[in-house]
């Protein structure tokens, strides 16, 4: 078993530091890894992401994060990325890592993602230019998704987990406005998910929706936003028997 | 009672100004009832929270605002989920 503590949205800046700590601090005893669903910042400026470096250094557990809109709104995401690095947080954007438990290696991969909306009620590569690029970059987010989950079904993952920011399905929306759907994820992100299999989608962004979603090909999708889950982190055992190939209950999964 | 129609602008006017300003709020819901405007969600400290209000009571000035803002929990889960 493998055990997962995700949280995202947890929006930190200079009056929250040690805010999260101390429960933070008990996740050696609880969790194997602790991912982040980004938007960890609100502006996405360095000085915010020293007090994120602060809060998760040093940690009894790896760390593994993907960065949010918010992380990018200062438009500085590579010094928002080193410093979280800097403090041992792995930070992934089209890539995925092995992590090494006592239950086997967990394979994250990672993208911030992006809008466009779910299937039947999306945005498509037509028309102006600016309209063009909002949906090729999601489609650039969810290709680098899916190549990374790829790579990682030859790394002898006991477990794959796909770690985004933006939602991959409209379940875990449920309690956004309808209209701001395609603002929150994209159905090209659980495309990708399904493609390459996983045993479980995290992402964060909807502070409105609900946890617990899943993907047509019947991968479980987590909304870890701190306000949904009104925790620090929520924790996810995984038993090892949902990303492998074949099965009755794992259809759509490879 | 609001003053129709420049509530609408105003609120969205202020969802901007949220957004950029010191507490970063996306995540919060203004809406438009009729004789007042409720405020809605979760912001990260109690700092924000009366910088959120601050905010608010600033730029709705002479409306009536009702405010359901609370402060994200922060305690450690008491249990796990198994995702079978």
């Amino acid at each position: 078993m493998i055990r997962v503590a995700a949280v995202g949205d947890i929006h930190m800046g200079p009056d929250s530091q040690g805010v999260l700590r101390p429960a933070f601090e008990t996740l050696g005893d609880c969790a194997d890894l602790l991912l982040l669903a980004g938007d960890l910042t609100r502006h996405g400026t360095p000085d915010e992401a020293r007090v994120v470096a602060r809060e998760v250094a040093g940690l009894p557990v790896p760390v593994v994060a993907v960065l949010g809109n918010h992380d990018h709104h200062d438009e500085r995401p590579d010094e928002v990325t080193a410093v979280l690095r800097e403090a041992g947080v792995q930070v992934l954007e089209g890539e995925g890592t092995v992590v090494e438990t006592g239950g086997g290696r967990v394979g994250v991969a990672g993208t911030k993602g992006f809008g466009g909306g779910f299937a039947g009620r999306s945005g498509g590569e037509f028309g102006e230019p600016l309209m063009k690029e909002f949906i090729r970059y999601t489609r650039r987010c969810a290709d680098g998704l899916r190549t990374a989950l790829e790579e990682l079904a030859g790394q002898e993952c006991a477990e794959r987990v796909a770690l985004t920011h933006f939602a991959p399905v409209p379940d875990t929306l449920a309690g956004e406005p309808l209209e701001i759907y395609p603002f929150l994820g994209s159905y090209l992100l659980a495309e990708a998910i399904d493609a390459a299999g996983a045993g479980l989608a995290v992402h964060g962004h909807a502070h409105a929706g609900t946890e617990h979603g899943m993907t047509s090909g019947g991968v479980p999708v987590r909304n870890v936003a701190q306000p949904v889950i009104r925790k620090a982190f929520n924790i996810y055992h995984l038993h090892g028997d949902r990303s492998g190939s074949g099965g009755t209950s794992a259809v759509g999964r490879r | 009672m609001n003053a129709p129609p420049d509530v609408e602008y105003r609120i969205a006017h202020l969802k901007e100004r949220l957004a950029a300003e010191e507490t970063g709020d996306l995540g919060i819901r203004i809406e438009n009832r009729g004789s007042s405007v409720t405020v809605i969600g979760t912001v990260p400290t109690a700092h924000s929270r009366a910088a959120l209000m601050d905010t608010v009571n600033e730029e709705l000035a002479g409306l009536t605002v009702h405010f359901d803002v609370v402060v994200a929990e922060c305690a450690a889960p008491d249990h796990p989920e198994e995702v079978i």
